[in-house]
């Protein structure tokens, strides 16, 4: 038995926590609710909380807008690729970082850091020159190259890998295990929180991304999801909330999704960092 | 070994789906780049185009359809049509492509920042092209198309701010339903309207978001000008550039007006919601929403010229359409008769009635078909016939900056932060700088 002290720290910490998960949910939870509602509905004062009705057809009429399924495709197309390319540069470099010795790592490390503090906004231009020439604006590969490497998939790893223990590798090298070996069958999946924890920061990253496809792609073929959404959105006059929220809702419920599947690891990651 | 070796399959397969995905759109882009090359010699192929547009919703969709029809009936130029975010990504994004060499021919160039671009050699003067044959445009919409007497841009979607009422709750009130004529009515209409239930306001006469666009618009009204004929000076350190920030601050602190709260485009969002919601009786806004608020009100919604201080006044706002000075000649010269075609009468009449922007020449106002509509929708028309008094924007290039100096510190005065004489010193503090450059 607990005293009762203990009950009435717990529901106060449960509310608490409540309040801030409200805090947090609701601007989806409404989001949700207005793709369901009609026009009139949404500008309705006072706002009504459920939908009159629901129309399922606004998803149907947002799908509609553009060529949604090639967006959605050139997305997860993206998306992954950029994750897969990631992780085969951010896994040597975070093991040399974390494991070896080498004059000037120190510096590479530092540069590696600032490189994760320049937003893309101001590195655009010059490598919005370099795709061109190299002809390759409007293609896919824009999209893609230029987050090849990833500063901050390269720092999170490197704290992770040098987190495990010495004898473990040592062990390993006692039987002969290659350097590429170690890497992938000892450190990486001791590594998996931390993996999983930056797979998700990247997918969910270029997932939403605006700003890159939008400069680096001048039609729909090559465009990605987050765009489609953007252009059902007037710059003055009748725009049709209802709609965009749906096409909000195709591009969020992939990730939620995701999420939902691997919040697990992701505590895990946190855990296991802090110990 | 064998998971070793099935995950080196994996790896391998996930490569060549990348290689496979991307040359696939890189082959797709590349044809087009390279029939680019050989367009316009004269050799019978048609003349390719690009036209970057920043519309999207149910005018981009317009856009689209009306570059649709231009292909189909002209068969020597195909225009390849390109949504590029708002006007100011849009603006980024040529001027990237600018350097980059990729730009493209036609684009739409928001009103105010014409003059920077053209000051940046950007665009192409389209004097030789149109041989004066831009004098069936609106005068009142071409303010914002020459820079330095060149010929740079023609009117596209182009809107104007006006005053909107709630007709029945001016009716209920006692009020003329066409709505306040001038500075003082406004104040005596926005006291009548303004409804409180105790401490609370229930209804507000008056809204309007505190943007540079209504601030122009109430200088204009008193005589004055936002800057020097030059354009090298502020001109607003005066009583025209004081009684606008005067007039708003009194009304709010009377309880008569609201200040919408919000970024940028969010006040505005915020007035319009307000307005249709009859939390607010009467709000300034662009012509460019009256389809909006009139299909969405539950109530008779009026429109009316920008109340008058000593005249009446207004700026004019939406974008034009340019042509770039780095495209080949055999290009501009597709392109001039694109533009040309797209803000031709016929044209402009289906667009102005599909999108609610104005039509941009005279002829087309004074058709049978606009004035028709007019008589059905005297709404429409009350923008139009607003032209009259409308001044062109300011257009130098430092006034973007300038700009956001002048809207933070009109937002300070509102807030009760600063008096209108503190606020209108602090920007000619700020402006000298920026105008220099």
């Amino acid at each position: 038995m607990y005293p009762l002290r203990l009950y009435v720290f717990k529901t106060i910490e449960w509310l608490l926590l409540l309040a801030v998960a409200l805090l947090f949910v609701f601007p989806f939870l409404w989001m949700a609710l207005t793709a369901f509602k009609t026009l009139p509905e949404v500008f309705r004062f006072p706002p009504t909380f459920l939908p009159e009705s629901w129309q399922i057809q606004n998803f149907a009429v947002a799908w509609k807008s553009g060529p949604f399924l090639t967006y959605l495709v050139n997305s997860l197309f993206v998306a992954l690729s950029i994750l897969v390319l990631q992780l085969f540069t951010a896994v040597p470099a975070a093991y040399a970082f974390a494991r070896y010795k080498f004059k000037g790592r120190n510096v590479l490390f530092g540069l590696t850091l600032i490189a994760l503090m320049i937003p893309p906004q101001v590195i655009f231009l010059p490598i919005y020159v370099f795709m061109s020439e190299w002809n390759l604006v409007n293609t896919l590969w824009s999209l893609i190259l230029p987050y090849g490497a990833s500063a901050f998939g390269i720092f999170l790893l490197r704290q992770a890998f040098m987190q495990v223990p010495d004898e473990v590798i040592e062990a390993a090298r006692l039987d002969n295990a290659s350097e590429w070996k170690i890497m992938w069958k000892v450190m990486v999946p001791m590594a998996k929180p931390v993996l999983v924890t930056f797979g998700l920061f990247s997918f969910i990253y270029h997932w939403n991304d605006y700003f890159w496809p939008l400069i680096m792609t001048n039609n729909e073929q090559v465009r990605t999801l987050p765009i489609g959404v953007a252009m059902m959105k007037s710059s003055e006059g009748d725009t049709l909330w209802h709609v965009i929220m749906a096409g909000n809702m195709i591009l969020v419920v992939p990730i939620l999704i995701i999420f939902f599947f691997a919040q697990r690891h992701i505590i895990n990651a946190f855990v296991y960092q802090s110990k | 070994m064998k998971r070793w070796a099935s995950v080196f399959l994996m790896l391998l397969l996930s490569v060549s789906l990348l290689v496979a995905g991307c040359s696939q759109s890189a082959s797709k882009t590349g044809g087009a780049a390279e029939g680019e090359k050989s367009a316009g010699a004269g050799d019978g192929k048609p003349v390719e185009i690009d036209f970057w547009y920043a519309l999207g919703g149910k005018n981009g969709k317009k856009i689209e359809e009306m570059v649709q029809k231009f292909n189909e009936t002209h068969k020597d130029i195909v225009v390849k049509p390109a949504y590029q975010g708002d006007y100011y990504q849009n603006h980024a994004k040529v001027l990237s492509a600018i350097t980059a060499g990729n730009q493209p021919d036609v684009t739409m160039v928001e009103a105010g920042v014409v003059g920077t671009f053209a000051n940046a050699k950007a665009l192409e003067d389209l004097g030789p092209y149109a041989k004066e044959m831009e004098t069936k445009y609106i005068p009142g919409l071409m303010g914002n198309s020459y820079w330095k007497d060149k010929l740079y841009a023609v009117p596209f979607n182009r809107s104007t701010p006006l005053l909107y009422v709630n007709k029945d709750k001016l009716k209920e009130a006692g009020l003329d339903p066409a709505g306040p004529k001038t500075w003082d009515e406004l104040i005596e209409y926005s006291r009548k309207l303004t409804k409180k239930e105790g401490d609370k306001t229930k209804t507000y006469g008056f809204s309007t978001p505190i943007d540079i666009w209504f601030y122009e618009a109430l200088v204009f009204q008193n005589g004055g000008s936002i800057l020097s004929e030059d354009g090298k000076q502020l001109a607003i350190n005066n009583e025209a550039g004081k009684a606008p920030i005067k007039l708003w601050t009194s009304m709010v602190k009377e309880g008569i007006m609201k200040n919408p709260p919000g970024e940028k485009y969010n006040a505005w969002d915020v007035a319009k919601q307000d307005f249709l919601n009859g939390q607010v009786a009467m709000i300034f806004t662009s012509t460019g929403d009256l389809q909006a608020l009139e299909s969405n009100a539950k109530f008779d919604v009026g429109t009316a010229f920008l109340p008058a201080g000593k005249t009446y006044g207004a700026p004019t706002g939406g974008a034009n359409l340019v042509v770039l000075a780095k495209s080949s000649d055999a290009k501009k010269k597709a392109a001039w008769e694109f533009i040309q075609w797209m803000t031709d009468t016929p044209q402009t009449i289906d667009w102005s009635l599909a999108s609610g922007y104005m039509p941009a020449t005279t002829e087309a106002v004074e058709s049978k078909q606009m004035q028709d509509v007019y008589k059905e929708r005297p709404n429409l028309k009350v923008a139009v016939d607003q032209l009259e008094y409308a001044k062109a924007r300011p257009m130098v290039p430092g006034y973007k900056e300038l700009q956001e100096v002048i809207m933070a510190e009109l937002q300070r005065a509102m807030l009760g932060q600063a008096t209108p004489d503190e606020a209108i010193a602090a920007v000619e503090k700020k402006a000298e700088k920026i105008l220099k450059k």
